[in-house]
């Protein structure tokens, strides 16, 4: 592979990473202000605000968003919260069970989505709580909590248990040690899951529309009904809107994580 | 002088799979020949008794160096000490309180890790205050005895640094300060000297000298190297066979007349010769192949003598009652030269002299042993 060493090659896979990355996005950006931008039209006749005015305005896509923030954030908090103590536990247990929760983890994270949605629609279905917001959110919390669990067993394999040990030998009560040593350590962990379990959430199409049986309007399935009605402009916004808090997520957590120790990293 | 740790009849555990062999004994043997203790056991998988019967104290100021090969136990030991892992039997006094069952926060002792554990999210100077901190003692009150333990131990110009930025002696010098800064009654050392190049090692001992004679503190300090406990320990033990150890003595005391042969080669400071004790008109003499020395409290039988390099002395000379050894291979080392010496009737001996030795391979000498302990043999 030497060939990849040479300048021009590297600069030209950074390119063709760039273009990939990237060209969705300037066309999505360009596409949510055209005005009269359509096939075979190669520039727009102008700018135009009005699909990302409207999706602040109306009353739908507001609710829609405010679903996705509470579910993003409620999933985050919760898969942390319980993908924490569980991660840790199976790090400090034998092998095989070490194996097993890894396992059970990978099965949430790598089942297809629209198996995991069925299955899941069944279940919540059978709850009653089928098409509710908190169904919805329980279907979130499956892949969440698979991710987060390998996060923390990752982490939790990785930690050095001497730094409790030497806490407690000078004096440091559980207590104590979890607020003085272990939770400052796993700051930048504990940033990067609750992103990534806000994420999985935020992004999430196949479980919301199986579970929520259209009943509960996210982002995600208010872009995905706004391109199938051929409003282009404003599903352009609109998924536009959706990377923001993507990226806000992403940031917080990375500043967060800043000046944090690498003993876990 | 008080007694800050006395250690009654503890029964100390190996933890984790796989671990069998205790000192090349095999640990079934206590397993089983004690039912209260097998009983107990089953309570904790994975757990199999080290060392048995383990008592000593050690007084304020005092040092007990525990000296045992790798694998004999001693980390377990003040692990069990610190209560950073259960036992079975056993009572563990600190300033005359039963701690035994309390956690390792509650008992007075501080854990020292053969790798300084810092906490790598906290500066040099809130890593020594720490200990103050748990305690609920005002920050400032805390900041100030930690710069006064950080300047005793030499450290005080790094006070604000953060650990990752410390060279290794500084390292071990924090993790001191910080241990003494919680005050302790016993402070525990595991193999701080390990791994440890020669000039930080002479560093960390120096800070050691100076921890134990400032705290007042009792100490235990496992190590396998004997330079590292006379330097720092008041007093010697050693991991014996069956799990056990020997009686704590001075320092200059076990090295002078060590309590057993196991004792004498966990030392490792003396060279061996096999040979017998024999009946004889003015007592038991102790016969070797390079003659024979007094030996008045050994019976009749197999035995070995163990002789420091500086008690033995060789000879060109021609006394007709020493036997005449043929020098048959010379090692001269920095310390010791390891010479092996031979036999007319064939039998071979291995000594060890003082490095610099005048004579050569194949040069005849005769050898006297100016102090030899002798102890009977395993083997007989």
């Amino acid at each position: 592979m030497t060939f990849v060493r040479t300048p021009i090659t590297r600069s030209l896979l950074l390119l063709a990473l760039a273009t990939f990355a990237l060209a969705p996005l300037l066309m999505l950006i360009a596409t949510s202000l055209a005005r009269g931008w359509f096939y075979p039209v190669v520039v727009p006749s102008g700018i135009d605000g009005s699909a990302w005015q409207e999706l602040f305005t109306d009353t739908a896509h507001r609710s829609a968003l405010l679903n996705s923030l509470i579910l993003g954030v409620a999933t985050a908090l919760t898969a942390t919260a319980c993908a924490l103590p569980l991660g840790r536990a199976a790090a400090g247990s034998t092998r095989v069970v070490r194996r097993a929760v890894a396992l059970l983890a990978f099965t949430a994270v790598a089942l297809p989505p629209v198996v995991l949605g069925v299955g899941l629609q069944l279940t919540v279905l059978t709850l009653g709580l089928g098409g509710t917001l908190f169904g919805v959110f329980l279907s979130h919390l499956v892949p969440a909590l698979g991710y987060l669990t390998l996060v923390f067993l990752g982490v939790f394999t990785r930690w050095d248990p001497r730094l409790e040990e030497a806490a407690a030998t000078l004096g440091a009560t559980g207590r104590m040690r979890w607020r003085m040593v272990v939770l400052p350590l796993l700051r930048r962990p504990i940033a990067e899951a609750l992103a990534l379990g806000f994420l999985v959430s935020w992004a999430q199409v196949a479980l919301t529309l199986l579970v929520g049986g259209g009943a509960v309007q996210t982002l995600p399935l208010d872009v995905l009904a706004m391109l199938q009605s051929g409003q282009d402009q404003r599903a352009a916004a609109g998924a536009l809107a959706l990377t923001i808090p993507a990226l806000i997520v992403l940031s917080a957590s990375r500043i967060v994580a800043r000046n944090t120790s690498a003993v876990v990293a | 002088m008080s007694t800050a740790l006395d250690v009654r009849n503890l029964c100390v555990l190996f933890g984790g799979a796989g671990r069998t062999e205790v000192a090349g004994q095999s640990v079934s043997r206590y397993t089983f020949e004690d039912p209260t203790i097998a009983d107990m056991l089953r309570r904790l998988p994975g757990y199999h008794v080290g060392l048995v019967d383990i008592s000593f104290t050690v007084n304020r100021g005092d040092c007990l160096a525990v000296l045992g090969v790798s694998g004999s136990g001693k980390s377990s030991l003040l692990r069990t000490l610190a209560g950073l892992q259960p036992t079975i039997r056993g009572t563990v006094l600190v300033n005359g309180a039963d701690v035994s069952s309390q956690p390792p926060e509650r008992r007075g002792v501080v854990y020292l890790h053969q790798e300084p554990v810092l906490f790598p999210h906290l500066s040099v100077l809130e890593n020594v205050a720490f200990p103050m901190t748990v305690r609920g003692v005002n920050k400032q009150t805390a900041m100030h005895r930690g710069v006064e333990w950080l300047q005793r131990l030499q450290v005080g110009g790094v006070m604000g640094f953060f650990p990752e930025s410390l060279s290794g002696g500084q390292r071990h010098r924090v993790a001191l300060a910080r241990a003494l800064c919680a005050d302790p009654a016993v402070l525990l050392l595991d193999e701080p000297l390990a791994s440890l190049d020669p000039a930080v090692r002479r560093d960390v001992r120096e800070a050691l000298q100076e921890a134990r004679a400032a705290s007042g503190a009792a100490m235990v300090l496992v190590t396998h190297d004997l330079d590292d406990a006379l330097a720092v320990a008041t007093h010697i033990t050693s991991v014996e066979r069956f799990g056990r150890l020997s009686a704590p003595a001075l320092a200059a005391e076990i090295l002078e007349q060590p309590p057993s042969l196991e004792t004498a080669r966990v030392l490792g400071v003396y060279a061996e010769f096999d040979g017998e004790v024999c009946a004889s008109p003015s007592g038991n003499l102790f016969r070797w192949i390079g003659g024979s020395v007094s030996a008045p409290l050994v019976a009749v039988g197999g035995a070995v003598a163990c002789v420091r390099s500086h008690e033995v002395q060789l000879h060109r000379g021609n006394q007709l009652d020493v036997p005449a050894l043929t020098v048959t291979s010379l090692r001269d080392g920095a310390r010791d030269a390891v010479l092996t010496v031979r036999h007319s009737l064939g039998e071979e001996a291995t000594l060890r002299v003082g490095s610099g030795t005048s004579v050569g391979v194949g040069e005849v000498v005769q050898v006297t042993l100016r102090h030899a302990r002798i102890f009977p043999s395993p083997l007989s």
